[in-house]
């Protein structure tokens, strides 16, 4: 165990530090954002051309473990654990009563009577404790921050790279196995936040800098680089996936961020059922992609308007290194339609775009 | 930040900016330093002042903008704009991969040369930044 003083660190933090990364905090975590020789459009074209590592340990781990911990989870979280089986994962979302978003999550359906969670870092506590206040006698809920570290592959040679290690590799996106390297347990999940090929690696605390460095020497071959959280944004926003605390949050519902894939309708229970059934026939703003013709880079919290009158704002803006124009991710009134152009105050000056149907870019994730 | 470097053949201002002296008696060349362009991450846009404009010192003229923030660009003499680098419109990564060099970013000629005098050479620049 480790990382109990405040910033928060990761397993790999000696690695970053050593490497020269640029730190910043991350949700109470110390974590690197660049390293030096590369800066976030190199290190994102190196995930879209060829392959790339990134400490992801912040995320939150915990288990929910005990009889029928499935149909448990499943009335609580907004996705129908039900359409997957064991060995499967889902990205699921923790709402409150109202609807809105205490935290965006993956759920690893281990068996009927256990799940894996990866919550997102700031808000690992908060599902806990709602799990726990909710979990009937004889299951447990254990937070498991600090007993696991997450290690992303990221890349079309994400295959070639595991394969070198011996680990699984090829098997369905959204599925993961437990497997083993050098006597060593680690979770191989066909699970990303890029929209390229990867996986995600959960091994030990204490073992991830050993598999940290191994991936490190597997990269080299196929010229791939070690990648900040600042390229994990820019290329999470190329495909338009939500970041918790911008595009979803309290006040943000799912049926807002059009998340509604999400949220299985027809289950009888899950927390926010009521509010997000009555949201969905009539929401007051939706999420859209927003892609810049003019020059200018959206940033949150940017004022959007169309044709002089006010029509929402931005959530996540930015610079995409595949198009080489700005992007981002709005909440508009609904009346905005995909086609719409738009504009946006970015520090005073009015500049066009496109509302759009992210992602923004191809998607390779599902390739088999 | 060892291997940023701040050429002793120029002059500095707090905001991070270099000035060169040309050879054109009265006109200078504009840039921001290494330490700015490493601070800033990848630069994807820059916006410079027209030429013809006339500045004061302090003003802000332009913007420098990366991935990750935008920043303002400041005069850092007073006098008129004479020529802005239009290479930073197609190619704005010029600023990281050659701050001193291609990546400059305007020219200016000077309402007062002894102005110059003011600015901070390399030894005052680099123990501005601590």
């Amino acid at each position: 165990m480790s990382g109990t003083t405040s910033p928060l660190t990761s397993p790999l933090h000696d690695r970053h530090v050593e490497l020269g990364a640029k730190m910043a905090d991350f949700g109470g975590w110390d974590m690197p954002i660049e390293y030096p020789g590369g800066g976030v459009v190199a290190e994102h074209t190196t995930v879209r051309e060829r392959v790339g590592v990134f400490d992801v340990s912040h995320l939150g781990k915990a288990s929910v473990k005990g009889p029928g911990v499935a149909d448990f989870v499943n009335s609580c979280f907004t996705n129908d654990l039900r359409r997957i089986a064991p060995g499967q994962a889902q990205y699921t979302l923790c709402c409150d009563e109202s609807g809105g978003v205490v935290d965006d999550l993956i759920a690893y359906l281990k068996s009927d009577d256990e799940v894996f969670l990866i919550p997102n870092a700031a808000n690992t506590t908060e599902v806990v404790r709602r799990l726990q206040a909710a979990a009937p006698e004889g299951i447990e809920v254990t937070n498991l921050h600090h007993s696991y570290g997450v290690i992303a592959v990221q890349g079309t040679k994400s295959d070639e790279v595991l394969d070198a290690l011996g680990l699984p590799t090829g098997h369905d996106y959204m599925s993961f196995v437990e497997a083993d390297w050098q006597g060593r347990p680690v979770i191989v999940c066909r699970t990303g936040y890029t929209g390229e090929r990867g996986y995600e690696l959960v091994p030990r605390w204490d073992d991830a800098p050993a598999l940290w460095d191994a991936l490190v020497e597997a990269i080299a071959p196929f010229e791939g680089k070690p990648c900040g959280l600042g390229a994990r944004d820019t290329l999470r926003t190329e495909m338009g996936y939500p970041l918790h605390g911008q595009d979803l949050s309290l006040e943000i519902s799912p049926v807002q961020a059009r998340a509604g894939w999400a949220v299985g309708w027809k289950k009888d229970a899950f927390w926010g059922r009521e509010a997000l059934l009555a949201e969905k026939a009539n929401p007051s703003r939706l999420s859209r992609g927003l892609l810049v013709t003019g020059r200018g880079l959206p940033r949150q919290h940017c004022a959007v308007s169309k044709d002089g009158a006010a029509v929402g704002e931005v959530t996540s803006g930015t610079f995409s290194p595949t198009l080489k124009q700005g992007i981002a991710l709005a909440l508009l009134h609904p009346d905005v339609a995909e086609g719409d152009t738009v504009e946006i105050d970015v520090r005073g000056r009015a500049v066009e775009a496109q509302v759009v149907k992210p992602p923004f870019v191809e998607v390779q994730v599902r390739e088999s | 930040m060892s291997d940023l470097d701040y050429p002793s053949d120029l002059r500095y201002t707090t905001d991070h900016e270099w000035v060169r002296e040309g050879d054109d008696d009265g006109v200078v060349r504009v840039g921001i330093t290494s330490f700015a362009q490493d601070a800033l991450g990848d630069v994807v846009y820059v916006s410079l002042p027209a030429v013809g404009d006339t500045v004061a010192a302090g003003d802000a003229c332009g913007e420098v903008e990366s991935t990750k923030s935008v920043s303002d660009i400041y005069a850092p003499l007073g006098g008129e704009v004479t020529a802005v680098n239009e290479a930073l419109d197609g190619t704005p990564e010029l600023v990281n991969s050659d701050p001193y060099g291609e990546g400059w970013m305007f020219e200016l000629r000077l309402s007062n040369s002894s102005d110059l005098d003011g600015l901070l050479d390399s030894g005052g620049y680099v123990a501005s930044l601590g």
